[in-house]
């Protein structure tokens, strides 16, 4: 094993990124004696990523002792000034809980125990996830929590409870990719969300093997494809339905696997029949030899992966473009067995972990139901509340905002997010935290979002705590503590913990002492839940380089493949084959909105660039946003490299630089949306939401286009 | 020599420019990054290649300073220009044919990889092989090296990677030219 390197006067603690859901180990540089977090190492003896890392990656620890950071409460009296980063007074943490308290007293007592929010996220650990859910719920009282996962898993969630009866983004683990034989990747930028698994595609295609890429613009990774299917942007049911037709067509299907292990295989043959490739060609925009050839070597292919990523389930149908998509495996039988399966490429850092503990508006711990009145049952036995105490469910993130503007919901704590640069149609969700009655907002640094605030409450970052994070393959993994928090910063659990109290709910809440502490009592809330975390112990986590879930039991290993015994999580043990019904995307092309408008990633940064945009190498390679067009279309409008164009849609607009590529289809425009203030490409994107996951449709809108000088 | 040797598959590339963060992360290299990544077809595609120093074995870079400032490690490494003897003239700047050597007018310094010669010389890989998400940068034993080239000579008559013959000077960096998946024998 590759050592490391080690000054003098310094110590490695090994822990992971802090970015996305590859959770990449990494080891901080810690100086000893000032304890300060100085640098990055490698991980080489991390299984996954194997020292591997993005240029996030290698810069994630300049964020501990940015200058931008946080280091006291900070409080807002003058509430005309919300919306921007004036008017703010450096508080202690007895006059802000002060303010706080007062406040979400007087609105529930004027207004209903409802009036309070809480909008979270799932770039934090699973002990920060879990006691948010437990805040939201005994300590606020309120039916309102959601996260930001709404905007990143949530149709990926839906689509597998929906096919397997649960939900781990991923059936196997990562070391399988470069073994298998075919990778079918839909939706997914691989090479710039999750660029250290690309090791192991590339491995994989010098085996021989195939990879076959689904995607409107021929990105890095599509660049080595075998078919690249540059279909129109939300038609991906189409393609989902058509490679059935083909499978079926083609006798690549095994009959024995679906009469034993599945259900709805005959009305989803029935269904796709009419998805000949001609028909889907004209649908999506892809020649048939593509379709065909696609089709063919998935069918033939011994082993095979079927994975996919926000470009699929960002849309009004994601949890049917998931479902379509899984259909493919489980017609074949390529899952349930070594080197084949089905995943999702997660997101956020802890979007796997974070979604299944109760910071969903219908979800306990444990991956558990607030509907279901056992699963209430078992929760408030661990919490000591009675059920007639549990709130009910509530609504999705982006329809919060919604309620705010309605005036349902007065008061908003907003942690671990930044919705002001990361929700759909920004016009709205801006106006809405604006005339908010109080708004509370954590984080380590001055986000869009803190600027509606009127308590701004410092955050530590992960580097200055400790806790597990399930990474996109459900493998539980640690974060290590580096540095003691920055000047007054606190963990949120920390944080959270001390308003309960304040909210004369102590008992629920003052036994939490340490991360730990909360991570033993999230471990019993999830026994027996179908996302079991009672036998992994911070201990085995270590010994074991992580521990996949289920993991029921202090002698159980934990479960690094699903679905081994062919047995699915439905009550009769079989997958369901679904039918779903193609519709295109909600807002499509017309005479006065012409370009179809996408928006995704790059490399140099996460989510709404709250971190990485402080990051000076981060900015030096991209500083601002752009919009990527074919020459052709650029031609078309008197624009090139460098000019800047107007993007207008129903919504919103934004000027943005033309970057020309012939990367990409000559009807669609790309723009990352990773900026904020008028740069936010979300000003322009549509909220019509799926009716399962409440996924905005971030993917796919009508635009129009004119030249800015 | 060190055991091991920076090899380069380019057509791996996906412009990540993780091999430039990592570089301003090695000990010595003063936050500043000392390779590059180009774009291959601007405008066309998004194919990319990290541009390295190869370390060549009879540097153009050396050969034409006039105060030995640059200077071959043992292990084959041509450091970075010593502080006490570069006299600023930028000659190298110019001399390499990749364009590698660049000049810090600040400390009227040339700087330029060393192969993170505090690591290598130990035969721990340096900064940008070890993060590199994509192995375009390996960092491989000569018996490794000796089997990617097996790998990688094509047996069409008319295509050859890794060829034994170096393009430009004999270096102690090795390439494995973009098309090693052309003709290759799949596995279905």
């Amino acid at each position: 094993m590759t050592q490391n390197i080690k000054q003098a006067g310094e110590q490695l603690i090994p822990t992971h990124c802090s970015y996305c859901g590859m959770q990449c180990g990494m080891n901080l540089r810690v100086d000893v004696k000032q304890n300060k977090i100085i640098g990055v190492e490698p991980r080489y003896d991390w299984p996954v990523t194997l020292g591997k890392m993005c240029p996030k990656g290698v810069t994630a620890y300049q964020q501990t002792n940015h200058e931008d950071r946080l280091l006291t409460p900070l409080i807002r009296d003058d509430a005309s000034l919300k919306g921007t980063k004036k008017g703010f007074r450096k508080a202690t943490w007895e006059e802000a809980y002060d303010l706080i308290v007062k406040n979400f007293q007087t609105l529930q007592q004027q207004y209903g125990k409802d009036t309070l929010s809480v909008f979270s996220g799932v770039s934090m650990t699973n002990e920060k996830c879990y006691l948010t859910g437990k805040f939201a719920r005994v300590a606020l009282q309120t039916k309102y929590i959601d996260y930001n996962g709404r905007f990143c898993m949530s149709s990926a969630a839906g689509g597998m409870l929906g096919s397997f009866g649960v939900d781990r983004g991923s059936t196997f683990p990562w070391t399988d990719i470069n073994e298998t034989d075919c990778v079918f990747l839909a939706g997914s930028n691989a090479a710039e969300c999750h660029p250290t698994m690309m090791f192991r595609i590339w491995e994989m295609l010098e085996r021989g093997g195939y990879l076959i890429v689904v995607d409107p613009r021929k990105t890095p990774v599509a660049r080595r494809a075998d078919v690249h299917l540059d279909l129109k942007p939300g038609t991906d049911l189409a393609i989902a339905n058509c490679m059935l037709h083909l499978l079926i067509r083609n006798g690549h299907i095994d009959e024995a696997f679906i009469e034993k292990h599945t259900n709805g295989f005959a009305d989803a043959a029935a269904y796709v029949q009419a998805f000949t490739p001609e028909h889907t060609s004209n649908v999506t925009g892809v020649a048939v030899e593509k379709l065909e050839r696609a089709a063919e070597i998935y069918g033939k292919a011994p082993n095979a992966l079927v994975m996919f990523a926000r470009g699929i389930e960002q849309q009004h149908k994601g949890v049917d473009n998931v479902q379509g998509y899984i259909n493919m495996a489980l017609v074949t039988g390529k899952i349930g067995r070594k080197k084949s399966g089905v995943a999702t490429l997660t997101g956020q850092g802890n979007g796997q972990g974070g979604r299944e503990h109760g910071q969903k508006s219908d979800l306990l711990p444990g991956y558990r139901k607030i509907t279901n009145p056992q699963h209430v049952k078992e929760v408030c036995e661990v919490w000591g509340i009675t059920p007639e105490e549990m709130p009910d469910a509530g609504v999705s993130a982006y329809e919060m905002f919604e309620l705010m503007e309605k005036k349902e919901i007065r008061s908003m704590y907003l942690l671990c997010s930044n919705p002001a640069v990361s929700a759909p149609n920004l016009n709205m969700v801006r106006n809405a935290m604006k005339n908010l009655d109080f708004m509370v907002c954590c984080d380590f640094y001055l986000s869009e979002s803190a600027e509606f605030a009127d308590v701004v409450l410092p955050a530590v970052t992960w580097s200055e705590d400790e806790g597990t994070v399930t990474n996109l393959e459900g493998r539980i993994i640690k974060i290590n503590r580096a540095q003691r928090p920055l000047g007054d910063s606190k963990p949120d659990w920390k944080i959270q913990v001390e308003i309960a109290e304040r909210l004369g709910k102590g008992k629920y809440f003052s036994h939490l002492k340490t991360a730990e502490d909360v991570f033993n009592e999230f471990r019993l809330a999830t026994k027996g839940g179908t996302a079991d975390y009672y036998g992994a112990t911070w201990e085995k986590i270590e010994s074991q380089k992580g521990v996949f879930w289920p993991c029921k039991s202090e002698h159980d290993k934990g479960t690094p493949y699903l679905f081994l015994d062919k047995t699915f999580y439905h009550p009769d043990g079989k997958a369901v084959i679904h039918s779903p019904v193609y519709r295109p995307p909600a807002e499509e092309p017309c005479e006065q909105y012409p370009i179809i408008l996408t928006t995704g990633r790059v490399v140099f940064h996460y989510l709404s660039g709250n971190q990485t945009r402080r990051i000076p190498f981060l900015q030096e390679m991209c500083s601002e946003p752009f919009a990527e067009m074919h020459p052709m279309m650029a031609k078309q409008y008197g624009v090139w490299e460098g000019n800047k164009v107007k993007l207008t849609t129903r919504r919103g607009e934004g000027v943005f630089k033309v970057k020309v590529t012939e990367a990409i289809r000559k009807d669609t425009v790309f723009v990352p949306y990773h900026f904020g203030d008028e740069q936010s490409v979300n000003l322009l994107t549509i909220a019509t939401l799926d009716p399962k996951s409440r996924m905005p449709e971030f993917k796919a809108c009508a635009a129009k286009m004119e030249g800015w000088t | 020599m060190t055991k091991s040797v920076l090899y380069l598959e380019l057509d791996n590339c996906i412009g990540c420019r993780s091999c430039l963060a990592a570089c301003t992360q090695c000990g010595g290299h003063d936050e500043k990054y000392r390779n590059y990544v180009v774009d291959v077809n601007p405008l066309v595609d998004t194919q990319t290649m990290p541009l390295m120093c190869l370390h060549c074995v009879n540097p153009a870079c050396a050969r034409s300073c006039p105060a030995q400032a640059i200077q071959i490690h043992e292990t084959g490494a041509v450091l970075s220009a010593r502080v006490e003897k570069c006299i600023g003239c930028q000659n190298c700047t110019i001399a390499c044919p990749y364009g590698i050597p660049k000049f810090d007018v600040e400390q009227n310094l040339m700087y330029k990889c060393d192969l993170c010669i505090e690591r290598t010389q130990h035969d721990i890989p340096p900064m940008c092989a070890s993060v590199c998400p994509t192995n375009t940068l390996q960092w491989l034993t000569k018996e490794q090296l000796a089997m990617k080239k097996e790998q990688n000579v094509l047996d069409n008559g008319k295509w050859i990677a890794s060829s034994d013959h170096y393009l430009e000077n004999e270096t102690n960096v090795h390439i494995s030219l973009p098309g090693i998946l052309q003709k290759k024998q799949k596995l279905f």
